[in-house]
């Protein structure tokens, strides 16, 4: 026994059972994430239940209980049902006694119909028509005419889409600039004089020919829109409701009872791309989370330009100009201790200096014509990267300092006695071979910023963003713009969203991207530290 | 309240819970239907010439609710751009004060000092336009067999001060007349955080402006109270109406301790039975004789139309009758 503690055995146990419970709590979490998240997407079988008061209801199956009765006891068994058809029943779910099931089926003419809004739709096929005329009246006859409007229909939906966001949105953001500074001109200048006249009245010529244009496509918008109702699938459900659903409305139509794997797997890969890549709908519950992740990257992307050389900077100061002393360990304290400080207090720090003061005073100076609308006097991509730029900047300071350090003396005295200047010193040897050390930090500021949220809730984010930060029109870059977030579109669905239980599983599928974002953000800065390191070490050594 | 009443009361209670336990299945059936929209409420006419941006600052309660009003305002206009924030009803007088938001959509109606303010700025009143209808649901989970809570017991049950005057405090669901594994089991409470309005309105009419236990699990989200009773066998807790799921039961509530027990459909509502049903009003800026922008009335006019009021359904609260529609548009068109 003596030998046994004497031989450090136990140490050795102790350290790695600490290692193997941290690994199983995050290996669980993330399972818990991935299985989570990526079972919505796979196209689930759909039972077709008759309950013993005569009722017939079909829905997907997506738990099972056990009932407990008042005294406490278990008796028997219930199952939650997704019953969807949220336009004809008053919730999404149901749970039903299993007792109560007279007879249970999977059968292969039912459709899932996943829908713009509304939700999914439950039901059987009854006709197909176009206007007035039926193109086909059952799912064996009609799989070709179905199949065929469907793909007519997908695509006016990405031409309405175009006209809408593109071609009818550029003119608008062109109106809207025109507009402006027509004010502008009103507001600063003498408007008596004949070149700012001459230049109102081009302004006005120029506005009027886009007006035009822009009756013309929302001419061209209304017929689609006609179009787009022509064609409808009829459908009943399970308690024999008649539902017309217009074939433009639907997202995707499957008869899942009917797919053998492959097919599945099909469903569930145009079902991720779609989480992927669409915009949401119905308030965020449903469709894509596109948005979402641009915003979240945009913000990192701006946070880090504008982290690294204030961090980089500072912490230069602190280890090679500075004299060391009380002043200098105070610095150091108090940057330390800015790490610990809470995020939300970051918010409201940067609420009120950025967006209130800067953002205020800058909409007063450059963009009074907006006023009393605020330009930059408001929550914006800007002020949230800078908010958390902010918030990182700590762990940069600390990480290029301790790069700094491990900067051997012997190179630095080599430097200097070779007659280059202190700035070249620096420049040339130091900060090179401190790069890894930089880069570590910066590594560190992108995982910690890519998953706050609490500031900035405050500082620009939206629950649904009408346009970008970034997209084709100039200046391109629109740091003034409100923006969605991955993270916070996690808050917002998990705690806020009516409907909460049809939501939970896109909660799951947003949390499970927003670590792969994370993921892939550090990945890239791991792999561009490691060529810098290959690199330096040809080059300094 | 007497005792023999109470003591009657009780009795009634047991007997029910009792009946309740061989008859658990129908209370786990969504009982109630999709309201639905007056069929007397005009559908929405389009006009021509309209165009520009509109901001909406104000209640996170009708954050979804202005998004949802805004994206199907756009499908008829589509060079409209609405601005939804929503951080709560508070920030939406300022707002409307500042000039930068026209619409300040409000969960509660605003308090004198706010009107005060805004008439300073102004020289007349702001225009309260009652939008929709919500009713604050007291949740418990789906399993839970009680029948039925007035106003005071809901007050003994979140309330440390007990201001409408129950006799004792309620701690375990036994003391609500339930039996068997329920009879000595604590009740859990679910509740908002005190920046939310549905804190405040709770607060004020069914605790009578008494103070919430200190026990109360205090949520950032209305979905997340529903969630947690939905998740807790034994919890209790509050939100609105639009937040229902199949996981929990919204109780009926009476006002009085012996009253008529009313659940929180648009009937009852209507007919002021519900205790605790409140209008979500859009404040706007209107001057006195003066016409409204062609943009603003025309939303309002959306919002006031068979399309508005179905999205007010779709998002789970209830539509105007079309009496108050009437009046409301009346208010738009008239230049008092």
């Amino acid at each position: 026994m003596k030998n046994f503690w004497k031989s450090g055995d136990p140490f050795v146990w102790l350290t790695g059972g600490a290692i193997a419970l941290s690994l199983i709590m995050i290996l669980g979490l993330l399972g818990l994430i991935v299985v989570n998240g990526l079972r919505q997407f796979w196209p689930p079988q759909i039972v077709e239940l008759h309950l013993q008061n005569g009722e017939t209801v079909l829905g997907e199956i997506w738990e099972r209980e056990e009932i407990l009765a008042l005294d406490g006891q278990g008796s028997g068994h219930r199952i939650r049902l997704k019953i969807g058809n949220r336009d004809l029943y008053p919730l999404d779910f149901r749970w039903i006694d299993e007792s109560e099931i007279v007879a249970k089926r999977y059968p292969e003419n039912v459709l899932v119909l996943e829908r713009l809004e509304w939700g999914n739709f439950y039901g059987r096929f009854n006709t197909l028509k176009q206007g007035n005329t039926i193109l086909a009246n059952s799912l064996g006859t009609g799989q070709e005419a179905l199949a065929d409007a469907l793909a007519e229909m997908a695509l006016l939906r990405t031409r309405i889409r175009e006209l809408e966001k593109d071609e009818i949105g550029s003119i608008n953001y062109d109106l809207e600039k025109l507009r402006l500074e027509a004010r502008k001109l009103l507001l600063t200048s003498d408007t008596t004089s004949v070149a700012v006249q001459r230049s109102l009245t081009e302004k006005r010529k120029k506005m009027t020919v886009l007006q035009r244009q822009y009756l013309e496509k929302e001419k061209a918008l209304s017929a689609l829109y006609t179009k787009s109702r022509e064609m409808v699938l009829t459908a009943t459900s399970a308690d024999g409701r008649e539902k017309a659903i217009k074939i433009f409305d639907i997202v995707r139509l499957t008869t899942p009872n009917a797919l053998d794997v492959v097919a599945r797997s099909r469903v569930f890969l145009s079902r991720v791309a779609e989480f992927v890549s669409a915009e949401p709908r119905e308030s965020n519950t449903e469709g894509g989370v596109f948005p979402a992740i641009f915003g979240t990257v945009i913000l990192v992307l701006i946070m880090s330009v504008a982290v690294a050389p204030l961090g980089v900077l500072a912490a230069v100061y602190l280890h090679e100009y500075a004299k060391q002393g009380l002043v200098v360990s105070a610095i150091r304290i108090a940057v330390n201790n800015l790490a610990g400080v809470p995020s939300i207090v970051y918010g409201v720090f940067g609420l009120g200096f950025f967006v209130y003061a800067i953002g205020g005073t800058l909409d007063q100076l450059f963009y009074a014509e907006a006023l009393p609308t605020p330009t930059l006097g408001t929550g914006g991509i800007l002020w949230a990267s800078l908010t958390l730029a902010l918030l990182t900047v700590p762990v940069v300071i600390v990480a290029t300092e301790e790069g700094l350090a491990a900067v051997p003396r012997e190179i630095r005295e080599g430097s200097l006695a070779l007659a280059a200047t202190q700035f070249e010193t620096l420049w040339r040897v130091v900060i090179p071979s401190a790069l890894p050390g930089i880069l570590t930090g910066l590594i560190l500021a992108i995982a910690r910023a890519a998953g706050e949220v609490a500031p900035l809730m405050i500082t620009g984010v939206v629950k649904l963003a009408p346009s970008m930060p970034f997209d084709g029109r100039f200046p391109f870059l629109h740091l003034e713009r409100k923006f969605m977030h991955l993270g916070v579109h996690i808050y917002d669905v998990g705690f806020q969203s009516p409907n909460v239980e049809a939501a939970i599983p896109m909660v799951y599928s947003t949390t499970l991207l927003l670590i792969l974002i994370v993921i892939l953000l550090n990945v890239v800065a791991i792999s561009v530290r490691n060529r810098l390191r290959k690199k330096l070490a040809y080059s300094v050594f | 309240m007497s005792k023999r009443n109470f003591l009657a009361e009780t009795v009634n209670r047991l007997m029910l819970a009792c009946s309740l336990l061989f008859l658990l299945a129908p209370a786990i059936a969504p009982a109630q239907q999709k309201p639905v929209v007056d069929s007397k409420i005009a559908v929405y006419q389009k006009v021509s010439g309209i165009s520009g941006s509109l901001n909406s600052i104000g209640s996170d309660t009708m954050n979804n609710l202005m998004t949802y009003w805004g994206e199907a305002f756009a499908k008829y206009y589509p060079n409209i751009q609405l601005q939804v924030e929503g951080k709560g009803s508070s920030t939406a007088p300022p707002a409307l004060i500042a000039g930068t938001a026209q619409f300040g959509p409000m969960s509660r109606k605003m308090k004198a000092t706010e009107v005060d303010g805004f008439e300073k700025a102004f020289g007349y009143k702001p225009t309260a336009l009652r939008t929709s209808l919500d009713a604050l649901a007291v949740y418990v989970n789906k399993d839970n067999p009680v029948s039925g809570l007035s106003l005071l017991q809901v007050d003994a049950i979140f309330a440390k001060t007990r201001s409408g005057g129950y006799e004792k405090d309620i701690k375990a669901w036994g003391e609500l007349g339930l039996g068997g594994d329920w009879a000595n089991k604590p009740i859990s409470l679910y509740g908002r955080n005190s920046a939310s309005g549905t804190y405040g309105y709770f607060k004020k009419h069914a605790l009578f402006k008494g103070d919430y236990k200190d026990t109360v699990k205090e949520q950032p989200g209305s979905a997340s109270v529903v969630q947690g009773v939905a998740k807790d066998r034994y919890g209790i807790g509050y939100s609105g109406i639009g937040y229902i799921t199949s996981g929990v039961r919204a109780v009926p509530l009476s006002k009085k301790a012996d009253g008529e027990l009313a659940t929180a459909s648009m009937e009852n509502v209507m007919k002021g039975k519900y205790p605790l049903a409140r209008f979500l009003y859009l404040y706007i800026n209107k001057e006195p004789g003066k016409p409204l922008s062609p943009l603003v009335r025309e939303f309002l006019r959306f919002v006031f139309s068979k399309e508005g009021q179905e999205i007010v359904v779709k998002d789970g609260y209830l539509p105007l009758p079309f009496k108050v529609v009437q009046e409301e548009l009346a208010r738009l068109e008239g230049t008092n």
